[in-house]
């Protein structure tokens, strides 16, 4: 290996004079055997085309099990690479080797398209799907008021632009054969008879493979599963196989980048392929904006991306993922291109072998033959891929947009009962002639190009589509005039300016119109039109086509008034995002009946699918059966929408009107339907509104009935205490006449106590219950605090001189008078002050009563030497029922007195806590507010008070 | 809003992989310079553009569904 390659760097260095000797004899005269033999790559050919069939097989099989393979963002993101078609395989190849870096744009430009997807192609798929739109002349024509004319245009201009593409599929699959079974060295024998044709055979096989995969049934969504997990397979398999030829190429053939590179530095030529600044000439950046651009509107425009990319997406949330992944798969098949263009040229000589080639003629020269198959089927895979999405993308057009219209106008047809198999034979039918025409193109000037100039011309043709699709998804006053006016004058001038030349160029036309110009008028020659001549072939078209047709598109919409057709769809479809399915306006009026729908339905989708499409509608619209569905406006909409699917929208537009009688709409009522629609949406909106409020009142009701569950067991629980004692005492004394008398002087003594305690509960209850409700009575007047506090502390000092416990205040000596009820305001100190009376220790108790006046109000805080109150317990103190200690230790009392003292004071505007922060013992403080409330607050604020606390 | 927010970023992404794909900025590359064996014209380019899907995954991925 290393000897070999030293060798012939050895020529290369000193032979680089000898470009001149055919590749085959050169390569040749370093390896003997470099051919392999036409039966294995024909057998390898064929064993990949049926693991491709096994692929869909398997896919369509599981997503008839409902486990669908193709539904996450990696296999959507694989699909999208069906871009890179064996233009890209072998084609870069060919262009880096003349350009440089000139191969790059043509990916550069999809990536500048992915950034935007989210925003762009998520509204696309949307609309899409949301219309039921299966192609990009339906997406037109239903955007222009579901023209049929419009549709066939758009299908003709994809027909005419497409089919050298897939020409230049063929050509790049019988070209590699050629050269892996010619024997190097050998004349060429030049083409046999067309029936001994392996490329024949090539189009017809991937002819069967799509009409499998491709038109197995009639689907009112055209989703083809099957395909698309083949399309992604294909993906992974070019794409590792030509990474594999690089490696090869950087690694095995040479010593790595560094070496590849520096060797390719040291030859004139090649260096300034890698640096064309140094070239001399300059780098023609207005082509490379053009190519860019170009390329940035194909990967959305071409019919095969359309279909991978919106009908066949099955979530929007997967563009996030598949917007990036895709532009790292071209960077990925990309990074390998220029080692490889390079590489051949310093194997070879500059000129020496066709540099389209170079992927498989490498491998094979240096005599591996297992990676030249390799890389043969890598470049089989990137052309089936491409051939076959572009075959259903365009039979479907050609079906529902070229065939039904003419069909619809014949009287038999109408006549005809279930047209299913009908249909699928007419897309049949289009495949194979799709293919057999891109066969015969390929046949008759398939010599004449180097395979990137095909495909540019192709993408030249479906740029042509831009306008007219951004336009109207973007634009509500883009019109059917415009569109059409737009499209005909860019493709016009396509033909004329790129066509044309390519055709003349390719030589079976004898003339000298490009270069002079038709009847030999200067001005028009088709490559410098009107004397424009600093630009390149391809700019200088780009240019004048999408200038007449952005410029018809605008100025024809903005001349004519739209019919009312158009503006509903331009609504539609610029808004698609603002509007959810039930509030969406349906622009019709008129009479329908169910059962000539139901007809009409199945004459397109099969009897059985349209029983159950009706079934499902009427079960989603609440009627009991299909026969009893309301046929209305949104039936009638609904049906056209599924037909579409099937035929197309313009076509299902003429069906659907032929079955029911309608009225014609005009401006005024387009307006009033959408004027009812956005009322429709914001009494929907406020309707949302009140439900939400509503809920929100309802669980609020909910909690405070809780609450009160809560607080009723807790009541009838602490009444049930003391009358359990009662009732237990009373029958003793009832049962025992007997019992020594001060026994029951004792018992009695508890029975009285327990009804005190019985008495107080039931009267904080119903005194908690007034102020909570607002039926309180207060008595307010002017208070002096100090007065009211020195006698509470009066009232106290006999309870607290019993448990041993001294009373400490500290009162200022006046302070301003306070607004409130002084009954009320000595209730609260009494309940602070026994409590604290309740916890001080039985030695040494302490309890301290403070008085501070501030400038907001006054602070009262009782202070007891006890254990005080657990940090949990801070919060739970307050609330009813809630006593401090646990259920075994509870003291005497009703739970009640601190929730009341706390609704007492804030009635009158303060607050109380207990003080977290105290060394020893509890500290209860409350504030009252000098200018406290006014007046009692009328009931019903007041409530509205409480339960915003609740 | 925070949709709004993602569009507004994908747009100045957009913006920036404009400027750097096209003249002037390309023509900063455009030198006979080597840089880890590699030539710098296509290394930058290829570079940028790993950069821009870098920067086009990270935007993404970190939006909420």
């Amino acid at each position: 290996m290393g000897s070999r390659k030293l060798a012939f760097i050895g020529r290369e260095a000193g032979g680089r004079h000898l470009p001149e000797l055919p590749f085959g004899r050169t390569a040749a005269a370093r390896r003997g055997l470099t051919m392999l033999s036409p039966a294995l790559v024909l057998g390898a050919s064929l064993a990949y085309l049926l693991l491709l069939f096994v692929v869909a097989w398997w896919a369509d099989a599981r997503s008839q099990q409902g486990r669908s393979v193709i539904g996450n963002a990696w296999v959507y993101a694989l699909s999208m690479a069906v871009y890179c078609t064996a233009w890209t395989y072998f084609g870069s190849v060919g262009r880096a080797a003349s350009g440089g870096v000139w191969f790059l744009p043509i990916y550069l430009g999809p990536t500048l398209a992915m950034v935007l997807a989210w925003t762009v192609l998520r509204k696309m798929i949307r609309i899409a799907h949301t219309y039921r739109i299966t192609s990009i002349a339906d997406f037109m024509a239903s955007r222009y008021g579901k023209s049929p004319l419009l549709a066939g245009l758009v299908t003709l201009i994809t027909v005419v632009g497409i089919v050298p593409y897939i020409a230049l599929q063929l050509k790049a699959v019988s070209s590699g054969y050629a050269l892996l079974t010619t024997p190097l060295g050998a004349p060429s024998t030049g083409r046999g008879s067309w029936w001994l044709d392996g490329t024949l055979y090539v189009a017809l096989a991937l002819a069967g493979f799509t009409m499998i995969f491709g038109t197995r049934h009639l689907d009112s969504t055209e989703r083809h599963e099957g395909m698309v997990a083949a399309i992604a397979f294909e993906s992974v398999v070019k794409l590792v196989a030509f990474v594999a030829v690089g490696v090869f190429v950087t690694w095995g053939l040479f010593g790595g980048p560094g070496d590849l590179f520096a060797r390719a530095m040291a030859v004139p030529e090649l260096k300034a392929l890698l640096s064309p600044a140094q070239q001399g000439t300059r780098f023609a950046y207005a082509q490379w904006f053009a190519l860019t651009m170009l390329s940035m509107l194909s990967v959305i425009f071409l019919p095969r991306q359309f279909q991978v990319m919106v009908i066949e997406n099955v979530d929007e949330q997967h563009l996030k993922r598949a917007a990036w992944v895709f532009p790292a798969y071209l960077l990925a098949i990309n990074v390998f291109v220029l080692p490889i263009a390079l590489g051949g040229l310093l194997y070879f000589g500059a000129g020496a072998a066709n540099a389209d080639t170079f992927v498989l003629s490498l491998p094979l020269a240096a005599g591996h033959n297992g990676l030249a198959l390799v890389a043969f089927v890598g470049g089989l895979s990137a052309a089936t891929g491409m051939i076959i999405v572009e075959a259903i993308a365009v039979s479907t057009m050609v079906c529902n947009d070229l065939v039904m219209p003419m069909l619809l106008r014949l009287r038999r047809f109408s006549q005809r009962g279930d047209v299913t198999g009908l249909l699928l034979a007419i897309r049949r039918a289009a495949i194979v002639g799709v293919l057999l025409l891109g066969y015969l193109y390929f046949h008759l000037a398939g010599e004449a190009y180097a395979l990137v100039s095909i495909g540019l011309i192709s993408f030249a043709a479906v740029a042509q589509f831009a306008p007219a699709m951004l336009g109207g998804m973007y634009w509500k006053g883009g019109a059917r005039a415009g569109a059409l006016a737009g499209l005909l004058a860019g493709f016009a001038l396509w033909v004329y300016t790129l066509m044309l030349p390519s055709i003349a160029k390719s030589g079976w036309w004898q003339t000298d119109f490009v270069a002079r110009g038709p009847f030999g008028i200067e001005l028009l020659r088709p490559e410098q039109l009107l004397g424009l001549t600093s630009l390149d072939y391809l700019t200088h078209s780009l240019f004048w086509s999408l200038l007449a047709n952005v410029g018809l598109y605008v100025m024809v919409s903005l001349l004519r008034t739209p019919k009312a057709r158009e503006t509903s769809q331009a609504l539609l479809f610029v808004d698609v995002f603002d509007r959810t399915q039930a509030s969406r306006p349906v622009f019709w009026r008129g009479r329908a009946k169910v059962g000539d729908l139901l007809a009409l339905t199945g004459r397109f989708l099969g009897e059985a699918r349209a029983a159950k499409l009706f079934d499902d509608y009427a079960r989603a619209r609440g009627a009991p059966d299909a026969s009893r569905i309301e046929p209305d406006a949104r039936l009638v909409q609904f049906v056209e929408t599924e037909l579409a699917g099937a035929i197309g929208s313009a076509s299902a537009r003429v069906m659907v009107a032929s079955v029911v009688e309608e009225d014609k709409l005009d401006m005024d009522d387009v307006l009033r339907i959408l004027d009812e629609a956005s009322q429709l949406r914001a009494y929907s909106k406020a309707l949302e509104n009140a439900t939400a409020e509503l809920r929100a009142a309802n669980q609020r009701l909910e909690s405070l009935d809780r609450l009160k569950d809560d607080f009723m067991s807790s009541v009838t629980h602490e009444l049930r205490t003391p009358l359990t004692s009662i009732r237990a005492l009373a029958e003793l004394m009832v049962d025992d006449p007997d019992m020594p008398a001060g026994q029951r002087q004792q018992f009695l003594g508890i029975v009285v106590g327990e009804t005190e305690r019985l008495t107080r509960l039931v009267n904080q209850v119903l005194d908690m219950a007034k102020i909570e409700s607002g039926h309180a009575e207060w008595h307010n007047s002017e208070v002096d605090l100090v007065a009211l506090l020195k006698q509470a502390g009066e009232t106290v000092h006999e309870l607290l001189r019993e448990r041993g416990a001294e009373l400490v205040m500290q009162l200022p000596a006046r302070v301003p008078m306070l607004r409130a009820d002084p009954d009320r305001l000595m209730q609260v100190l009494m309940n602070l002050l026994s409590n604290a009376a309740k916890f001080v220790p039985a030695q040494g108790g302490r309890v301290e009563l403070r008085l501070y006046a501030g400038a907001e109000g006054a602070t009262v805080e009782v202070q007891d030497n006890g254990d005080g109150v657990p940090a949990a317990q801070h919060a739970l103190i307050f609330e009813k029922f809630r006593q401090g200690g646990d259920a075994w230790n509870r003291p005497q009392g009703t739970g009640l007195g601190l929730p009341i003292c706390r609704q007492i004071v804030e009635h009158f505007g303060g607050r109380m806590e207990l003080r977290p922060d105290t060394g020893q013992g509890a500290c209860f403080v409350f504030t009252l507010p000098w200018n406290s409330r006014p007046e009692p607050a009328p009931p019903g604020a007041s409530m509205a008070a409480d339960g915003d606390r609740a | 809003m925070r949709s709004g927010l993602l569009r507004q970023r994908l747009l100045g992404l957009f913006a920036l992989g404009l400027l750097l794909f096209n003249f002037p900025l390309m023509a900063v590359w455009d030198r006979d310079v080597l840089l880890f064996g590699l030539p710098l014209f296509p290394s930058a380019l290829f570079f940028a553009w790993a950069l821009l899907i870098a920067a086009l995954a990270w935007l993404l991925e970190r939006a909420p569904d």
